[in-house]
């Protein structure tokens, strides 16, 4: 537990530290600090294969009045996950040389964003999720400001949403309060009953949660908001932000509510999965702009969250939590990796059109590369995270002919996939009119941006201790 | 509960319908913002008419109105200040 602590303390502290003391050495700092983070949240990853499930009242407070954080191996899973990425995008903004304007605010807003998924990630709280919700809703509209100008209407409709998603959370867990008097999410799971009161209450909640998720069919602002960000942003809006009220979601339905308002939702959730997988991969196949492309792809691989929960919860079927939240592993690792990639070529061309690629297989291969690995992930090509996933997922549909149907849709949704990975890079292929010279520029940045893609590839290496962390949870 | 209370719950489920159709119907970013405080404040009366519903009052609740309110006054500030920015770009 003390190391989960450290992981989510380094970052706020180090926030504090640059925001009053602006060291000249900034990047540094930054790049320590989630250093530390990550070798605080491995520590807090083994210990919890070691010991079990940790949990922790805050202030010393007793069971209906503490706010609680516990750590267990989903979201230890998830804290290393969160200190990866940070690492990894910290260092592209470091090394990147288009993100040289943005710098000085990037930095402590980046570590506000880390601290506050830490967080959330850790609390076992209704309240403490809203409060943690809202630190991560500023810090990311904060962070998409910095495009400048011309980023500052999707900023603001970001900001709204989010404070609409926020209000309608808070309105549902003072429902929960108002009928069971608690807001611990362990002793909530004893009490709840399926009554008109409950079920209003976890469907507001729901609503709130899935718009600031941007699940289908809530997801407009999505689109807007990620591309016009600034490249490390996007990745870590689209890797992380947008998973957080995922995890709310998950622990919500499968611990909170009664199996008798669970088993009909799951129906609902994992139908809009499928909408979203459909709608956000028609949407990624025709969009003419590159990042609005992965963008979209996000709304499209959610759809694959909301299915494994919503199965999950309508078949009750605990096998698939492995699913679900190898999914969001693999995701995240493999968008971070799409996106850098996606704006280091952006940057370099000036353009945003897709036809812009043209001849990117000499000018910047590596970049064209990284999204290419990444991409394979995301259709879930064996044998990388993606394709575990995919497998754990699509396993229980085929014992089950009456199952056929999803296995069908999961089917679709990798062709459309397929379609749009291969659309970016067959333009890479393809000749230019401009003669094309390789450019050194942005080296470093282009290899980082494949770090994620081949770390997604590598958890299928790992997939069997991976697999038994997710059964020790699922115990 | 008694019929006041019920009167105070109703009418910040009201408020919080007024925001909602407010957000809804306008485009306006200064419209939008009013709307949704006024959102805050029926999700708030319903929190604080909750802490009366026994004759000890609730300190939880009051607690969770006063972090609210803190988060709702912060996000307003934010959200004014780009409401200002973004109509200065369109000049």
């Amino acid at each position: 537990m003390n190391a989960a602590l450290v992981s989510m303390v380094v970052p706020f502290f180090a926030a504090m530290l640059v925001l009053m003391w602006r060291p000249r050495q900034q990047s540094w700092l930054v790049i320590v600090a989630s250093i530390v983070s990550l070798l605080a949240a491995v520590m807090a990853l083994l210990s919890v294969i070691d010991s079990g499930p940790q949990s922790l009242n805050l202030g010393g407070w007793e069971s209906p009045l503490a706010i609680r954080f516990q750590l267990m191996p989903v979201n230890a899973l998830l804290i290393v996950t969160t200190a990866v990425i940070h690492l990894i995008v910290v260092c592209f903004a470091a090394s990147s040389h288009h993100c040289q304007p943005i710098k000085q605010a990037f930095w402590p807003l980046a570590l506000l964003l880390h601290g506050s998924l830490v967080a959330l990630w850790l609390s076992m709280d209704l309240f403490n999720w809203y409060v943690t919700l809202e630190l991560l809703g500023l810090a990311a509209v904060a962070l998409v400001t910095l495009a400048g100008q011309k980023a500052l209407r999707a900023a603001l409709d970001y900001l709204l949403l989010s404070l609409f998603a926020s209000l309608t959370y808070l309105l549902g867990v003072v429902m929960l309060y108002g009928q069971y008097g608690t807001l611990d999410i362990a002793l909530l799971a004893t009490l709840t009953e399926a009554d008109r009161v409950t079920q209003t209450a976890l469907l507001l909640i729901s609503a709130g949660l899935m718009l600031k998720a941007a699940l289908w069919p809530l997801h407009l602002w999505l689109p807007a908001a990620h591309s016009s960000a600034p490249t490390p942003v996007s990745a870590l809006l689209s890797a992380l932000v947008v998973k957080a009220p995922l995890f709310i979601l998950w622990l919500l339905w499968s611990r909170v509510a009664p199996s008798e308002l669970a088993v009909p939702m799951g129906f609902w959730l994992a139908l809009l999965g499928g909408g979203a997988l459909l709608i956000g991969g028609w949407s990624a196949c025709r969009t003419p702009h590159l990042k609005t492309l992965v963008a979209y792809s996000t709304v499209a691989q959610l759809g694959y969250g909301l299915l494994a929960l919503g199965l999950l919860l309508h078949w009750q079927l605990n096998d698939l939590q492995a699913a679900l939240w190898l999914f969001v592993v693999a995701h995240a690792m493999a968008k971070t990796s799409m996106f850098l990639a996606a704006g280091e070529i952006q940057a370099a061309t000036g353009k945003k059109r897709l036809n812009s690629l043209r001849g990117m297989t000499l000018t910047m291969p590596v970049a064209l590369f990284a999204f290419a690995v990444a991409g394979g992930s995301l259709i879930g090509l064996p044998p990388s995270g993606g394709f575990i996933a995919k497998w754990l997922l699509i396993q229980p549909m085929l014992i089950e002919p009456a199952y056929w149907p999803w296995a069908l849709l999961v089917i679709i949704a990798t062709l459309l996939s397929a379609a749009y990975v291969f659309r970016v890079v067959s333009q890479g292929f393809r000749q230019s009119s401009v003669s094309a010279t390789a450019s050194e520029h942005g080296k470093s940045a282009q290899w980082l941006a494949l770090l994620p893609a081949i770390l997604v590839w590598l958890m299928a290496l790992f997939s069997e201790p991976l697999l038994q962390l997710m059964d020790v949870f699922s115990a | 509960m008694t019929l006041s209370l019920q009167l105070f719950l109703a009418t910040g489920g009201i408020l919080w319908l007024t925001g909602l159709y407010g957000l809804w119907r306008n485009s306006d970013p200064i419209r939008r913002i009013i709307s949704l405080n006024i959102m805050g404040s029926g999700v708030f009366l319903v929190m604080v008419t909750l802490a009366r519903r026994e004759t000890s009052t609730d300190p939880v609740l009051h607690a969770l109105v006063v972090t609210g309110l803190v988060v709702a006054v912060s996000a307003t500030a934010f959200a004014l200040r780009l409401a200002v920015a973004s109509q200065q770009e369109k000049r």
